[in-house]
């Protein structure tokens, strides 16, 4: 027997959500899209300017190397997770759950702290004879970039992910492994297949979560490596303050990661549809 | 091409299970059946001689090869798994073929190789479906066909029954049966249920505590089991602490049995053994146990226990000084029976 709630105490449910969508969502996204549309030159200012391109390239290559090697990272945390007894599992997913309840700027600083130019593992690389110029500049590169995003990242994807892994049938692998396959063959044709809607949810979550990052961006790098997050602070900040085009930028940055949710989100209902 | 087992030895890390000094041979074509209760080491058996897991000690050898040390796909053995382990994402020619698509097998000639499997298993026309479209009995078809279809070395069945109801249960022990015996391959075949190993073994061994209590036919393990614990675990069964009285007499809780006493001596203690279905219902008992006495081997009692198993009734009388089992496919009541001398084994004392 099912018992159906009525339209009215539907309503009274959703209301709160719907008033936080509109006022922190709607409301915002909306002001942004006046800001730029009103100004008709906002998006073409835009697309004239070499930074924003280059923003963009460095946002798009940001936004997949760093959830690639979270994914990577995270499946294998995930693997040895999923193997381990309740109690054990439980501590360990608490350990690798902590980096969430930090701010990026947080991150930022204990990275700062550690692999900086005067940074603990820097000075201690130094006394082994590494140039510190070269260890403690890493980290405001680049590619240091995708390391401190990886720090986030990654406990995001063991959360996806680890789910799909505890379902998954483990004497198929023994299966496969009867049949002929090696270790890594019956892995990549047995298991992937039947959990690829959940690493392609967890790689679009964390690019979405990449590619909006800005604290620790800002933090590490300040504005010497060129991604639009940083792009639009410019825009904000600097002198020569252009509020339509950072409202144009905005509107880019919003369109590149609601796509990318919704990719996550139909190859994820996709799976589920299969029953993968 | 046969499997052997020679005194392996198997112990879990941190625990006490393993199996100890097991030694077995499966012949070409034969099969051969292990049974025993929960945690005797059964599927550590099975586990070994496909590599899941490897020895401690002894060597585990196919086709006159050592290959305790080889991983399980180098042993080229076929598993059926007790929940199939199909793979849903794969219709079913496709998981038919896999063994075939990781030997490099091309995609046609694989895709006929999996469909003509699926023909021997009456599955030919579901090879497009995916497993989840199936019922168990069929995808178990499916599992046998995918274990059959790269010609292995042998083929090893981790209770391959046991998840299906009992009707289907009949049909698939004949239908693996009869593929086993086309295919012409040693099977080792793990199950719990004694009424399956009994109807379609060539051999069985009996488990227990992880060692091997008894190897045999399985007439052999019916009609003369090792212990105790055999004649219990295989089938049904009366046993009855007793002691040797004299040459031919044994003594029991239900009072002296005429039996044959060689290999014993008066004084000994021994468990008397019957099966149920060689206890004899005795109408006119009460006249005969008063002409012949109970050393003549003629009991009456109450009933306990009269159960309707549709061909057969099986009833527990109780007698004084103990209970007698026996099964009957007569209808009428019964309170009196015969326990023949020829009937009744004797076993070591408990």
């Amino acid at each position: 027997m099912s018992v159906r709630a009525s339209r009215k105490a539907l309503a009274a449910f959703a209301l709160p959500g719907c008033i936080t969508l509109g006022l922190f969502f709607l409301l915002p996204v909306g002001t942004v899209m006046t800001g730029a549309l009103t100004d008709g030159g906002a998006f073409v200012r835009l697309v004239n300017d070499p930074v924003f391109w280059n923003g963009l390239k460095g946002t798009l290559i940001i936004g997949t190397a760093a959830p690639l090697f979270s994914l990577v990272v995270g499946f294998c945390i995930a693997l040895t997770l999923a193997r381990l007894a309740p109690k054990a599992k439980t501590a360990a997913l608490i350990a690798v759950s902590l980096p969430l309840t930090f701010s990026g700027l947080i991150v930022a600083y204990g990275f700062i702290l550690l692999l900086g130019r005067a940074g603990f593992v820097t000075l201690l690389l130094a006394e082994l004879g590494f140039d510190p110029a070269v260890v403690g500049g890493f980290i405001f590169s680049p590619f240091g970039l995708g390391i401190a995003y990886s720090y986030y990242l990654v406990p995001r994807v063991v959360l996806i992910v680890l789910p799909a892994i505890g379902n998954f049938d483990r004497n198929q692998l023994i299966a496969a492994r009867s049949l002929g396959a090696g270790a890594a063959r019956a892995m990549i044709d047995v298991m992937l297949p039947q959990i690829a809607p959940s690493l392609v949810a967890a790689f679009c979550l964390t690019s979405a979560v990449a590619i909006g990052a800005y604290g620790t961006a800002l933090a590490l790098v300040g504005t010497q490596v060129n991604i639009l997050p940083l792009v639009l602070y410019s825009k904000i900040s600097e002198t020569g303050t252009d509020l339509p085009a950072a409202s144009a930028a905005s509107l880019v940055l919003i369109a590149i990661c609601v796509l990318i949710i919704s990719l996550g989100e139909a190859v994820g209902r996709k799976g589920k549809a299969s029953g993968a | 091409m046969t499997l052997r087992y020679e005194n392996v030895s198997f112990t879990y890390p941190g625990a006490k299970a393993g199996i100890f000094d097991i030694s077995l041979e499966i012949g070409k074509g034969e099969l051969l059946a292990i049974i025993g209760a929960s945690g005797s080491g059964k599927s550590t058996i099975l586990k070994l001689l496909a590599g899941f897991v490897s020895p401690d000690r002894g060597r585990i050898v196919i086709d006159e090869k050592d290959v305790s040390a080889l991983s399980p796909e180098a042993r080229r053995l076929g598993v059926v798994f007790q929940n199939y382990a199909l793979f849903p994402h794969m219709r079913l020619w496709e998981n038919v073929a896999y063994p075939l698509k990781v030997r490099g097998v091309s995609k046609t000639e694989r895709r006929n190789c999996a469909v003509e499997m699926l023909d021997r298993v009456g599955m030919k026309s579901r090879a497009d479906d995916l497993p989840a479209a199936l019922s168990g009995g069929q995808q178990q078809r499916v599992a046998l066909a995918r274990a059959l279809v790269f010609e292995p070395q042998g083929l090893l069945l981790d209770e391959p029954l046991s998840a299906l109801d009992a009707s289907l249960r009949v049909e698939m022990r004949d239908e693996i049966l009869r593929v086993q015996r086309a295919s012409g391959i040693a099977t080792l075949l793990v199950t719990h249920d004694q009424e399956e190993a009994l109807s379609i073994a060539d051999k069985i061994a009996v488990m227990r505590d992880g060692r091997l209590i008894q190897l045999g036919t399985p007439r052999e393990l019916y009609e003369t089991p090792a212990d105790a614990y055999v004649a219990g675990f295989v089938g049904q069964s009366n046993l009855w602490p007793g002691m040797i009285r004299a040459d031919g007499v044994v003594e029991t809780g239900i009072g002296s049995l005429a039996c044959d006493t060689r290999g014993h001596k008066p004084g000994d203690a021994v468990t008397v053994f019957i099966r149920p279905e060689r206890i004899v219902p005795s109408f006119d008992g009460a006249q005969q146990s008063a002409d012949a006495g109970r050393a003549g081997g003629y009991f009456s009692g109450s009933v306990a226990a009269d159960r309707y198993l549709g061909p057969i009734r099986r009833i527990d009388l109780n007698v004084q000084g103990g209970l007698i089992r026996l099964e009957t496919h007569l209808r009428d009541a019964v309170t009196s029976v015969h326990v023949p001398a020829d009937a009744i084994r004797l076993l070591p004392a408990n």
